[in-house]
């Protein structure tokens, strides 16, 4: 069936089969297709020969701008780092407190920390550094190893507990678990300990002997690392168990998990992940959310 | 002007039209050429790959998943988190400031898939190894609203409640040798006892891990639990070696300093 | 059904059942306690209820008349009603899986509902489930008219349907339990890659069959794209799937090819999955019912030529487009952009070529809505191609790769073409197939249309703003020359538009659920009326195949 028919509405002939009822035109391709062919093709034309593209076996064409992405990136964050030098040295060498009062420096602080504050820290101590059930809270007066610039820069470099190879390194004993206290010894140094920070020893008030017991215990067992008074050792990394600054609780339940299975809290070292500057930039911050809690 | 620079193409492409109305009557002929076509591209971009020496970064030191991280990638595999993870921080700015060093090709040299992933709905996980604690891993896995109160993760509670399958890891560890990965007999033999071993520190088979996997090897309580050995503890173990294969990346990138 | 089968063929098919059915039980014994045991159990079901159908019918009347004088279209008929099915499936999927990530906790206790199981489910569902059905069922009615010949065999078009619906519930099924290669949709593992690869072999040779036998000398351009689809699906399946399984007792494998070399062949494979399984098949149907319903001559055959030759060379190139800036060589990243620029001339000139067929019928876009699904799918076709190449160029695709820009071009690509043209020729195909006078209702084909229409655009635009808003947050400086948010803030920022995509998808799903209901509708009560010239010839004067007499 190749009889070859006008179509009457555009006056072009088809091919002159049909298909189950279907026909075709047999016009022209039209002539925008073609501009478009060629535009299309010169552009690739000219990135082939710009741009490292055609293979050969062993090595490949490497384009006449000689442009490779890694060395591109590796340019820009060069030139980024560059862009950032003039207040990025000033962070590093300023003492924090001189930091906080100069308004903008502490812009630029204020600019970088919450990402990276946000992208590192957050998963743990929470958006606002107020910490969670086992991350301490960052912006109170409560320190494990110090809450001066240099301490927090040195915890944000080796970490606690962390891979690095002079991580900061603390352990609360498993005094249940490895035997060394039985249950009802934990249940009396944890009245002791409550009483210490003042919590209301629940409805049943505590006798004074049970607390004297448990002094007694503590001071055989617990006071080597959290000092006699309870307010802890911050070369140890001992917290202070007469605040109300609690990192995984101060209930019974709570307390007495601490102190039957131990703690060892991991805090990873961000020596290689993040920069001097931005450790410091970090450290102003979580200064600055101090001043501003404490307000 | 466009009419006379087109003039040999019409021709040209008239004289096709005309091959073409030829040949459209021959099934074989259509096959042949839609074989043709479709197979230059393919071969011209995939074979070089293979061919080209600078493709793969050549590292020595690279290494090899333990059992342990092999069966959490396998589980990590399972679960669909490629479906919203990447692994591949690309060779742009922010995402070198954010993520860390571009990711480069020997680090997943021994990926058997990739798993580069094509969506980013969390946050990319290339360099996620030692970047929480193990204890954050599980509690991020039981419940991610718990840690991040905004997460849509799912949770993955039963990880810590499902014992790990070991009897089929000498099996897996072979097939991956077939296909590439540089396991030794004595690895595939050990496999189920290494596993064990990783996330037990405080037994011999412990000590055997590190013999054959290298000192730096991390061995732990991966899930914090002492009495058995979980999927947690193989999904960590594998989360915290992501990055941690070879230090290249560290080494040869300039890092961002902000 | 069973009444087109002679008491042979029976015989054939319960062999061919019975032998599954072994198979299937080979499975379940070898794999027990695996994954893969549950997986011989399903095969074994399958097979064994085929068995029973077949067999229940065995001894019932042969067909009387001879079958040559008609199509054969009882397999046509059921592909369209699986492929609604999955289409409502698939995209119920679709809206749970939208839906958790608006609400995180939409899901059940166990491990199968989490959103890493489910989305697969989804993704071949829609892709295969209702793709795959869709263009298998259209291709036979489509070779066996347009050659003008019945299709040989009686039993390897069931084969063929069947076959490929029993791959994709092992797919869907295993991705419920875990049991996936990862690989963007390749996910199945190496047992059911097999499998497909048996089913795709028979279907391109009833294919080759089917045109060798026609009674017309030139083979007209719906069938150059479906061909293309057949054959080059199977490359890159074979190619992608490669592996090696860990055990042969274990659904477990792993993936020839490792690192950059596994990137770039599972990127081929998945561009080109959207090339020649998104794209060439339905522009096969595109070709055939949008012309036949507009009662319009194709507005050019040598534009016919001139894309369809572009499509098959170009698009095999652009894969590389999904790794730009990654740890793929620069130079193949290029080679993915140029080829992805050049391929939108070839791209737009099909679409191009749709449009401009309705030149003439413009009347009837306007009052028949099944027509109109189909001009809005060639619009569609038209604008992520555009969309595609735009992504494709690096700059651009720094932006928009891992973002939800890319969900929201692969949903414009999906549901605004390859779902509208689906419905669109359904809606022409079942009146055809079922010989029905018309669709049981016209209205809902018109609340289809706009339910599809409306959903399509609020997932569209929503995903536009969420993935652009997304990409934008990662690269915003502070004036500072610092990143200004942090991942968490984007994730944030997601959420309404997550809300609103999910509620698109919901409109869209009615829609789909509209169409089955309105085709089962018509097979049941809307009187029967055969066609006029709906038979094989081979004559000019469209006489019989065989005069009726013999
Ligand atoms: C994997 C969770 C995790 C991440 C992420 C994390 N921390 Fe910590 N951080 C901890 C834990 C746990 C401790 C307490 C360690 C302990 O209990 O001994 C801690 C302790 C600290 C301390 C010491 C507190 C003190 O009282 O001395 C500072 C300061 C600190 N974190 C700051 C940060 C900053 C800044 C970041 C981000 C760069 C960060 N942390 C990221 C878990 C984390
Ligand atoms: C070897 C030193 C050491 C000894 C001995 C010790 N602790 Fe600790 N304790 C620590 C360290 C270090 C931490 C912090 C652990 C962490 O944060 O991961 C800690 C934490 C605690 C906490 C949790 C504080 C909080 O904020 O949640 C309590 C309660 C506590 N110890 C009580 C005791 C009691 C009671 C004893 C004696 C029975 C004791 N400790 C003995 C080192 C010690
Ligand atoms: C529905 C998408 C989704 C799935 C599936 C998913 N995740 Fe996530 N993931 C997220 C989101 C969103 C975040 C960011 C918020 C948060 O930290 O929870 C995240 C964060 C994370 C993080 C912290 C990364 C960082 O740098 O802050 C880790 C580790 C992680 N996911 C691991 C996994 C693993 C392992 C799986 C699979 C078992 C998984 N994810 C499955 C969405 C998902
Ligand atoms: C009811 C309508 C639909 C809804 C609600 C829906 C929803 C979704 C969702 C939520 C995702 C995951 C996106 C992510 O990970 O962020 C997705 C992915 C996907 N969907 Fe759909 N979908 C629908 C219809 C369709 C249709 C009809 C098709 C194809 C014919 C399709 C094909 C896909 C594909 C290919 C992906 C993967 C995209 C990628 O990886 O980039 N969808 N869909
Ligand atoms: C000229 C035509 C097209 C080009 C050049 C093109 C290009 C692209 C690009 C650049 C991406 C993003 C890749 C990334 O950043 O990860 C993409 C993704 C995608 N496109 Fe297209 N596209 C085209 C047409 C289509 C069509 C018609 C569909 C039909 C459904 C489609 C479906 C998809 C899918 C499913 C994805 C997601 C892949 C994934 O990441 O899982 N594309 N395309
Ligand atoms: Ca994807
Ligand atoms: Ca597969
Ligand atoms: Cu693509």
């Amino acid at each position: 069936m190749s009889v070859k028919e006008h179509d009457p509405l555009t006056g072009h002939q088809t091919t002159g089969h049909e298909w189950n009822g279907i026909t075709e035109l047999n016009t022209r391709v039209p002539r925008a297709i073609w501009f478009f062919v060629i535009v299309t093709h010169l552009y690739a034309l000219v990135t082939w020969i710009l741009l490292p593209t055609w293979p050969l076996v062993t090595t490949y064409t490497k384009g006449i701008l000689g442009i490779d992405q890694h060395e591109q990136v590796a340019k820009q964050v060069v030139a980024a780092n560059v862009a950032r030098a003039d207040w990025a040295d000033q962070i590093v060498t300023m003492p924090t407190d001189e930091i906080l009062g100069d308004t903008v420096l502490m812009s630029r602080v204020n600019a970088t920390a919450h990402q990276i504050f946000g992208d590192n820290c957050a998963a743990c101590h929470g958006r606002d550094a107020a910490g969670g059930p086992g991350f301490p809270r960052l912006i109170d007066d409560a320190w494990l190893w110090g809450g001066d610039t240099d301490a927090i820069m040195e915890t944000l470099r080796v970490g606690i507990n962390s891979t690095h190879p002079d991580t900061r390194y603390s352990q609360m004993l498993a005094f249940g678990r490895d035997g060394m206290l039985g249950r009802e010894d934990i249940r009396i140094v944890i009245d002791y300990v409550q009483s210490l920070s003042g919590i209301a020893p629940s409805d049943t008030p505590v006798s004074p002997e049970r607390i004297s017991a448990g002094e007694e215990i503590y001071l055989d067992n617990c006071a080597a690392c959290h000092a006699d008074d309870g307010t802890g050792d911050m070369e140890q990394g001992a917290p202070n168990l007469a605040d109300q600054a609690w990192i995984y609780g101060g209930d019974k339940d709570a307390l007495f998990e601490t102190i039957w299975n131990g703690r060892q809290g991991w805090m990873p070292s961000w020596e290689t992940r993040l920069s001097e500057v931005e450790r410091k930039t970090l450290a102003v911050y979580l200064a600055r959310l101090g001043q501003e809690a404490t307000q | 002007m466009f009419k006379t620079i087109l003039k040999p193409f019409a021709k040209l492409f008239d004289f096709q039209a005309r091959t073409h109305y030829r040949m459209e009557r021959h099934s074989m002929a259509l096959t042949a050429g839609i074989i043709v076509a479709a197979s230059i591209g393919g071969f011209v971009e995939i074979a070089p790959l293979f061919s080209i020496d600078d493709t793969v970064e050549d590292v020595p030191d690279m290494r090899i998943y333990t059992p342990l991280e092999q069966a959490g990638r396998d589980i990590y595999i399972r679960e669909g988190c490629y479906a919203c993870h990447s692994q591949m921080i690309r060779s742009l700015r922010d995402e070198v400031e954010r993520y860390g060093p571009y990711s480069l090709a020997v680090e997943s040299k021994y990926d058997h898939p990739m798993l580069w992933g094509s969506k980013r709905t969390g946050p990319d996980l290339a360099r996620v190894g030692d970047k929480f604690s193990d204890d954050w891993q599980v509690r991020h896995l039981v419940n991610p609203r718990n840690l991040v109160p905004e997460s849509v993760m799912p949770q993955y509670a039963f990880l810590l409640e499902t014992e790990l399958k070991t009897s089929d890891m000498p099996g897996r560890l072979a097939a991956l040798r077939a296909v590439g990965v540089p396991y030794t007999d004595e690895m595939i033999e050990n496999a189920e006892n290494d596993m064990k071993g990783q996330a037990r520190p405080e037994t011999e088979a412990a000590d055997a891990v590190m013999d054959r996997y290298g000192d730096d090897t991390a061995v732990r309580f991966f899930d914090g639990r002492r009495d058995r050995v979980t999927e947690m503890d193989a999904v960590v173990a594998y989360l915290q070696i992501l990055g941690n294969l070879t230090d290249l990346a560290q080494t040869s990138q300039p890092q961002a300093e902000e | 059904m069973m009444s087109n089968l002679t008491g042979a063929e029976r015989t054939t098919a319960m062999t061919i059942a019975g032998f599954g059915a072994l198979i299937g039980l080979a499975m379940a014994a070898a794999g027990h306690g695996d994954p893969m045991g549950v997986h011989g159990w399903i095969v074994l079901a399958f097979f064994g209820v085929l068995f029973f159908i077949v067999a229940s019918a065995l001894y019932s009347p042969e067909p009387v008349e001879d079958r040559a004088l008609s199509y054969y279209d009882d397999p046509t008929k059921v592909g369209i009603i699986l492929a609604l099915i999955w289409a409502v499936v698939g995209m119920f999927m679709g809206v749970w899986v939208a839906s958790q990530l608006a609400w995180p906790d939409l899901r059940f206790e166990g491990a199968w509902s989490g959103f890493g199981r489910l989305r697969p489910v989804h993704t071949s569902g829609v892709i295969f489930g209702f793709g795959g059905n869709a263009l298998i069922a259209t291709s036979y009615h489509i070779m066996q008219r347009t050659s003008r010949a019945r299709m040989p065999g009686q039993i390897s078009p069931w084969f063929v349907l069947l076959g490929f619906n029993l791959f994709c519930i092992l797919a869907a099924s295993g991705y419920v339990m875990g049991v996936t290669q990862s690989k963007e949709y390749a996910e199945a593992e190496w047992y059911a890659d097999i499998w497909l690869v048996v089913v795709w072999v028979v279907y391109f040779i009833l294919y080759m069959r089917t045109l060798s036998r026609r009674n017309e000398p030139h083979i007209y351009v719906a069938n150059w794209y479906y061909l293309s689809f057949i054959l080059v699906v199977a490359i890159l399946h074979i190619v992608n799937n490669l592996a090696v399984p860990a055990s042969w007792t274990g659904a477990k494998s792993y993936s020839l090819f490792s690192g950059v070399q596994d990137a770039m062949t599972q990127w081929w494979y998945g561009h080109n999955a959207v090339a020649f399984f998104l794209t060439t098949g339905f522009l096969g149907m595109l070709y055939y019912f949008l012309p036949k319903r507009a009662g319009r001559p194709i507005y050019s055959y040598r534009l016919s030529i001139l894309s369809f030759w572009g499509i098959v060379f170009f698009y095999i190139w652009v894969g590389s487009h999904h790794l730009h800036y990654t740890a793929l060589p620069h130079w193949v990243q290029t080679l993915g952009m140029t080829f992805s620029v050049m391929l939108l001339v070839p791209s737009w000139a099909s679409a191009g070529n749709a449009l401009m067929t309705l030149n003439g019928a413009w009347g009837k876009v306007r009052d028949d809505a099944t027509l109109r699904f189909m001009m809005m799918a060639a619009v569609f076709y038209g604008l992520s191609t555009f969309e595609g190449s735009f992504m494709a160029i690096r700059p651009v695709n720094g932006l928009s790769h891992y973002t939800d820009w890319t969900v929201g071009h692969v949903h414009a690509g999906a549901m605004g073409w390859v779902a509208l043209i689906t419905f669109g020729s359904i809606y022409a195909l079942t009146p055809v197939l079922w010989r029905r006078e018309t669709m049981y209702s016209w209205k809902a084909v018109e609340w289809h249309f706009w339910l599809a229409l409306s959903g399509t655009v609020i997932y569209v635009f929503s995903m536009w703003n969420s993935g652009i808003i997304q990409g934008l947050m990662w690269r915003t400086y502070t004036e500072t020359g610092t990143l200004k948010f942090s991942f968490v803030d984007s994730l944030v920022a997601m959420h309404p538009y997550y809300i609103a995509r999910a509620f698109g998808g919901l409109l869209f799903l009615t829609g789909a659920c509209i169409c089955l209901w309105n085709v089962v509708m018509t097979i049941l009560h809307v009187p029967q009326k055969a066609p006029e010239l709906d038979y094989p010839t081979s004559s000019e004067a469209m006489e019989p195949a065989l005069p009726a007499a013999e």
